[in-house]
């Protein structure tokens, strides 16, 4: 056991995180060459392309060291994404150390962090590692600096890499051994392992990957699920190369997977702790705070027949994330459909797109928003997902909305503009730290100012040098209104939102624009109109379309007529009824290009 | 060759040919008419608008190499629409006005001699106003054109330079009124919604239009087509709602001067319809000969697209060589609904309802759930003998058809 090293990466989103993973794993000769490719851990197409890490993914290596010994390394891949922060929080129980990667040309953003913090909190060796110190607009001198004075960790002796071209890495490895210290556990006691994930494969049902604490876990072992008391039949354990590799046994202190039969995911839950029906532990690991969803946007199939399909879809969805949550809905606007919650933006966009490319669905989603939560006139306490549901007004006492503690770091320069847009964004000051040349600002939010296009605004203010961490805080009464958006008279419920009275004006304004921009010309005109209970604040008319005809049609190669009809109706196939006005996807979402004052 | 039979003989032939439409797959009891396009695929000048197939005639036109090969494609033609009366004939291009009246006779006669033509049968020529003169509309006469459309599109010297052509705005009043001279059957084609176009200018060139007194008018609004030098960088073009405006003025003053508007862009005195593209809207049947000639042919069991080779040398050598055509279709069921639409109701007075059935073998009933979505969107008007397109589903031309795709 003294030759394991069970470890993590820590890192921001383009910081070289999964590259140094690729060349650990070459390195170690976890694949052959004809098997690498680029971000390996990282296997669904849509991680690739977006070059982000969704699902922790983890590999088990051979290394030989300098020191003539052979470790076991469990080098546990983690998402980077704020919204994805319970996933790295979930992989960093299971080891004992974690690597920070700092870009050495761009330094310490907000995400390394928080989840940094979260590291040296669970108790793990956090060693600083320097990446991409082959750009020339590589600093080290003032990143180290930089991760002192902001983390707080020595990093006088962080190694310096270059995950692409494959310097210093045996350094970064060679660093993990001597610092990251082995895991403690008894191999002789009753078995205790933590469930660090749990996945729906189509072939073997759920898989488990799982860091074994205490005791061993052997194949045909009668295995129990303490927190379900579930019992299963263990049929494989094994690790990951990251190929899958089946083993005898895994033992305390190693981490791999375990599949027991187990067909459907609710029944493995992530956080539990497993153990031997035979020779129970005595009590249960501690296991995870549950997360929940804090961004809900209704989703809706463009052709109403498509219910079903999506409903599946979304199931099949689930199966594999925990996160997504979903229920029917009704809208009189767009039909049937789901508001789902999801952990956040990229989340809900992940989704949305895996939905179009995996089931190919094709979906109106509406403008996201947040929970409120309601003190009714009968003294009922009640949370809504969606703001149609608002029930009258003379019924509620107070609306409160969810305020977030808000962590922002970014260069000095940018602190004024990043400071205007939190106070646009009803933003309250909290704290502001100078940390080298990084400004750390802490804000208090309302999440609903935060989910609408905070990150594309703090990302434009601040030429992408700001980055953010958040955490809900408590809900918050404060001064809100229902604005609805009605097209030719009618409301269209999924398009209604709740706004602050300050802004309600200039938003509804804004949407009703934006609306007239996309809505394309039809065969009338089209009143679009804003209004805060029975007063219209905003109205813009879509002018009719004059006429739409082919000027010349005298027999000749109709195909060529028929190819410019076909792609007419193609266009419109792409927007939803409401009425008798077609409206484009893009149109659900207008709020969010609405321009703040 | 084909044995020449008289055209009584044919007559009674047809009667008696088989109504085999009962029990086959279209169903179709009685051949449509027939009419005959001819192609001619040669300009002076390529209009930086156009998309049909024409060739700058940049060399000396091979026109006798083609009168040849245009009967020879006939001849092999012919029996595939063996009997059958031919009721139009149409001299498209391209400027078949390019050809001499001699080559347009030699044409005819062949046509004469290999098919049954229908007595008085419309014979139209498309001329450009840039390449007539008077010997040779009366040599088209002499031949048996006893109509001529011509390509005027502008009595405006600038819009006609903006638009590439060949003529000015003099050529174009006086091969009008030459043409209106010969000719007792005359079409003027005008384009509005032309390059800075104004609505005044616009509504001149129709008054102009009027005051020639052809029997018909067709007015287009100019269209971007693709693989057109104005379509890959457009000329400053007048906004929708200018064109629009401009097309609901036009119409008016038309209507004023009892030109009665019978189709999208077609305008006539009473009874003075064009006979040849009525029978392309009613979803006739037409024989199109020549380089890219496109034909549409019913028989008992099928109707059927046919493409010629297209380039001119390559429809001559397949001509020549004993096939000119390049590509057979089938036209699907499926299909046949939204093609029969895609003509019938572009006529402002629609359709009589058992046409449908009689040109596609179809019942109505195939298309029932369309007809009555077309009707609640307000875009046609149907009673029980006819169906036709209301005022908006005319504007909305493209509407109303996707409905039927």
């Amino acid at each position: 056991m003294k030759n394991i090293r069970n470890f993590s990466i820590i890192a921001h989103i383009d910081h070289g995180k999964s590259t140094l993973a690729d060349r650990i794993i070459h390195l170690c000769g976890g694949l052959e060459d004809r098997e690498m490719e680029a971000q390996v851990l990282d296997s669904m197409d849509i991680e690739r392309e977006r070059g982000i890490t969704i699902k922790a993914q983890t590999a088990t290596l051979q290394y030989l060291a300098d020191d003539g010994e052979t470790y076991l390394l469990n080098l546990i891949d983690t998402p980077g994404h704020v919204d994805f922060s319970y996933e790295v929080s979930r992989s960093l129980s299971a080891c004992e150390g974690a690597l920070l990667v700092v870009d050495a040309s761009q330094g310490v953003e907000a995400q390394s962090v928080a989840n940094c913090y979260t590291a040296i909190d669970l108790g793990l060796e956090v060693t600083a590692v320097l990446n991409k110190i082959d750009l020339p607009s590589a600093e080290p001198e003032r990143v180290m600096q930089e991760i002192e004075d902001v983390i707080g960790i020595d990093a006088r002796q962080a190694p310096l890499c270059s995950a692409k071209t494959g310097l210093g890495v045996r350094d970064v490895i060679e660093a993990v051994i001597a610092k990251v210290p082995a895991p403690v556990g008894d191999v002789s006691a009753p078995l205790k392992a933590l469930v660090i994930d749990a996945w729906f494969d189509n072939y073997v049902g759920v898989v488990m990957l799982v860091r074994i604490i205490d005791g061993e876990l052997k194949r045909k072992d009668k295995i129990k699920m303490m927190a379900t008391q579930t019992q299963h039949l263990c049929e494989q354990v094994g690790v990951f190369t990251p190929k899958s590799l089946p083993m005898p046994s895994l033992k305390a202190g190693e981490v791999g997977f375990v599949i027991a039969g187990i067909k459907e995911l609710a029944a493995a839950k992530v956080g539990d702790t497993i153990t031997l029906v035979d020779h129970p532990a005595s009590e249960a690991l501690a296991g995870f705070k549950e997360v929940k969803p804090q961004v809900f946007a209704g989703l809706y199939p463009v052709e109403s027949n498509q219910f079903e399909a999506l409903r599946t879809a979304l199931e099949k969805l689930s199966l594999n994330d925990a996160s997504l949550l979903f229920e029917p809905e009704n809208s009189t606007a767009l039909g049937f459909g789901f508001r789902c919650g999801f952990l956040g933006l990229l989340h809900m966009e992940i989704v949305q797109e895996r939905l179009e490319r995996e089931y190919d669905m094709d979906l109106i989603t509406t403008a996201p928003t947040v929970v409120y939560e309601l003190l009714l006139k009968n003294g009922d306490v009640v949370q809504i997902e969606n703001p149609s549901r608002l029930p009258e007004l003379s019924f509620v006492e107070e609306i409160r909305e969810p305020v977030i503690a808000v962590n922002l770091l970014m260069p000095q320069d940018y602190v004024g503009p990043v400071m205007t847009l939190c106070n646009n964004k009803r933003g309250i000051q909290r704290n502001m730290q100078y940390m080298g040349r990084q400004v750390m600002l802490s804000y208090e939010m309302p999440l609903n100012e935060v989910v609408l296009d905070f990150f594309d605004r703090l990302k434009s203010v601040s030429r992408g040098y700001a980055s953010m961490d958040y955490e809900f805080l408590a809900f918050r009464a404060a001064d809100l209104v229902k604005l609805d958006i009605m097209v030719n008279g009618e409301r269209v419920d999924s398009l209604s939102m709740i706004a602050h009275r300050g802004s309600s004006v200039h938003r509804g304004r804004g949407v009703v624009a934006k609306m007239r921009e996309l809505i394309p010309r039809q065969m009338f005109d089209i009143a679009i109109q804003a209004a805060i209970g029975a007063n219209i604040i905003a109205r813009e008319t879509v002018k009719a379309m004059r006429k739409n005809v082919l000027a010349k049609c005298y027999g000749g190669d109709v195909s060529r007529k028929r190819k410019l009809l076909e792609k007419q109706k193609a266009g419109k196939k792409r927007m939803k009824q409401v009425g008798n006005v077609e409206i484009p996807q893009e149109a659900f979402l207008a709020i969010l290009k609405v321009e703040d004052k | 060759m084909i044995p020449i039979i008289p055209v009584s003989d044919f007559n009674t032939l047809n009667q008696h040919a088989p109504t085999m439409g009962s029990y086959t797959k279209t169903g179709l009891k009685n051949s449509p008419p027939l009419s005959l396009y001819i192609h001619i695929p040669w300009c002076v000048k390529k209009c930086p608008y156009c998309d049909f197939n024409s060739h700058e005639s940049r060399a000396e036109i091979p026109e006798k190499r083609y009168v040849a090969a245009l009967i020879a494609d006939l001849e092999q033609s012919v029996p595939r629409v063996y009997g059958r009366k031919i009721r139009s004939i149409f001299f498209g291009g391209g400027t078949p006005s390019l050809f001499n009246p001699e080559s347009i006779a030699e044409i005819l006669s062949a046509v004469n001699m290999l098919t049954p033509l229908e007595y008085a049968a419309e014979v139209t020529l498309e001329a450009n106003p840039g390449t007539v003169d008077t010997a040779h509309f009366a040599g088209y006469k002499e031949a048996g054109v006893n109509r001529v459309s011509l390509g005027i599109q502008s009595f405006n010297a600038d819009a006609l330079k903006a638009l590439g052509r060949i003529h000015d705005d003099k050529q174009a009043i006086a091969a009008a009124e030459l043409a209106l001279a010969t000719f007792e059957h005359v079409n003027l084609d005008v384009m509005y919604g032309l390059p800075n176009q104004s609505l005044a200018s616009a509504l001149a060139d129709a008054k102009q239009a009027m005051a020639l007194n052809p029997e018909h008018l067709s007015f287009y609004h100019l269209t971007l087509e693709p693989n057109t030098p104005f379509y890959r960088t457009p000329p400053s073009l007048p906004s929708d709602d200018t064109s629009a405006e401009m097309q609901e003025k036009i119409e008016s003053l038309l209507a004023e001067n009892h030109y009665l508007h019978y189709e999208t862009s077609a305008f006539c005195k009473p009874k003075s319809q064009a006979r040849h593209n009525l029978n392309y809207w009613l979803f006739g049947d037409y024989l199109g000969i020549g380089a890219g000639a496109h034909s549409k042919l019913s028989y008992h069991d099928q109707i059927t697209r046919e493409a010629r080779y297209k380039h001119p040398k390559a429809f001559m050598e397949n001509a020549e060589a004993g096939n000119a055509v390049d590509q057979t279709t089938l036209i699907t069921q499926a299909d046949l609904g939204f093609e029969f639409m895609m003509n019938a109701l572009r006529l402002t007075e629609g359709f009589n309802t058992d046409l449908f059935q009689e040109r596609t073998g179809l019942p109505l009933i195939t298309i029932a759930k369309q007809l009555q979505v077309a009707e609640s969107k307000g875009l046609i008007r149907r009673d029980n003998q006819t169906i036709k397109p209301t005022l908006l589903g005319q504007r909305f031309l493209n509407d109303l058809l996707a409905i039927f795709l």
